[in-house]
């Protein structure tokens, strides 16, 4: 039990380290890791889990902590979250540091005024990419462009949101 | 050390003229619950957007595209850095530890929940169905706030290029997004030195 803690551990934390750009970085390399190296999944066990990551809310970097429990129960998951979030958040919170500390700063003032058009050009590309890859129909579409508009135009309640858009799928799936 | 203590002091002086406002651990950690709870399919950093700078005020534009750019560079799952980021500007160290176990424990408690189930329900067409359309309003969330950030950042040419820049690299042309941001960040920081400030 311990020996395969310790394998888990050992799986997740250099990726943590690798994880450039998010998750979907070290995606491959934990498939490479647990169904290639290890034998721990097979190839449809492991695409399962990578579903239930991606449907389910929080980062994606969770099908790690899936991965230790399906491994080793609740010991399994509590090491797989933190191999997989302690090393790049404490990488993250040292470099941040530094820039919390020189709040005033021209130089600080710089950065964040030369980064904020990068992050906007990011979020444009992220969703295109996301569109892209979910290949939407004319319902998608639709519920899209709403869900913009009402987000951008109105306070809604993300939830409530969310549950109009889920009751109206419900219905055209069972009308059509 | 006394001077590590004395630039902290300094440091929270600093941050006091800012007017960063007094945020509560507890308002806090319900916050990233509340995110870390609707962010299905992606979305979260228009998710993080609404609740953080929109509804609650808690930081401006700049300060939040900020740490969503660096979130995304970093090693580490973008929106667990973006609550890094968020929780250490506002509360610090352990700001940043409250702001990432909201987005993370409710999280994986959904997660070890569906995967307990999941044989059950994904063999349902139903189930697909209803993912991609939870899918396209974080994608909807995220078209409204990448629009109103746009809006609100400074609009000077240098700024609108590089914006259209990073978008048509990673977005339309599929270029890796680190060697992007590592070229045009750089000298989207220089040219706003350069610039004279208000």
């Amino acid at each position: 039990m311990t020996s395969l803690l310790w394998k888990i551990a050992l799986v997740f934390a250099p990726l943590s380290l690798l994880s450039f750009g998010g998750g979907q970085a070290i995606i491959a390399d934990i498939r490479l890791q647990t169904v290639v190296l290890n034998g721990w999944f097979t190839n449809q066990q492991f695409a399962d889990l990578f579903a239930i990551s991606r449907a389910t809310p929080g980062p994606n970097t969770l099908i790690a902590s899936l991965i230790g429990w399906q491994l080793a129960g609740p010991a399994g998951m509590l090491v797989a979250t933190l191999a997989m979030f302690i090393p790049s958040s404490l990488v993250f919170v040292a470099v941040t540091s530094v820039w919390h500390r020189h709040s005033g700063s021209p130089w600080r003032k710089a950065v964040e005024q030369g980064l904020a058009p990068v992050a906007v050009g990011l979020i444009f590309a992220g969703a295109l990419t996301i569109l892209q890859a979910l290949h939407l129909s004319l319902l998608g579409w639709t519920t899209t462009l709403v869900a913009a508009g009402v987000l951008y135009y109105t306070r809604t309640n993300p939830y409530l949101m969310i549950f109009l858009v889920a009751a109206t799928y419900l219905a055209v799936f069972f009308m059509f | 050390m006394d001077s590590s203590v004395d630039t902290e002091r300094v440091a929270a002086a600093q941050e006091s003229t800012q007017k960063l406002p007094q945020v509560s651990l507890k308002a806090l950690f319900f916050c990233f619950i509340q995110v870390g709870l609707t962010s299905f399919g992606g979305g979260t950093q228009a998710w993080v957007y609404r609740a953080v700078v929109e509804e609650r005020q808690w930081l401006d534009e700049k300060a939040f595209l900020a740490g969503l750019t660096v979130s995304q560079i970093l090693p580490g799952a973008n929106p667990v850095n973006l609550a890094l980021y968020v929780g250490q500007r506002l509360r610090g160290g352990i700001g940043a530890l409250v702001a990432t176990l909201g987005m993370v424990v409710p999280a994986i408690c959904v997660v070890l929940a569906v995967a307990a189930i999941y044989s059950h329900i994904s063999a349902y067409p139903l189930t697909q169905f209803m993912l991609l359309g939870i899918a396209t309003v974080g994608i909807g969330a995220t078209f409204a706030a990448g629009t109103k950030a746009a809006l609100r950042i400074e609009r000077k040419p240098v700024a609108i290029a590089i914006g259209i820049a990073t978008f048509v690299a990673v977005g339309v042309f599929h270029w890796s997004m680190i060697p992007v941001v590592g070229v045009l960040a750089p000298l989207s920081i220089v040219l706003a030195l350069r610039r004279p400030h208000d």
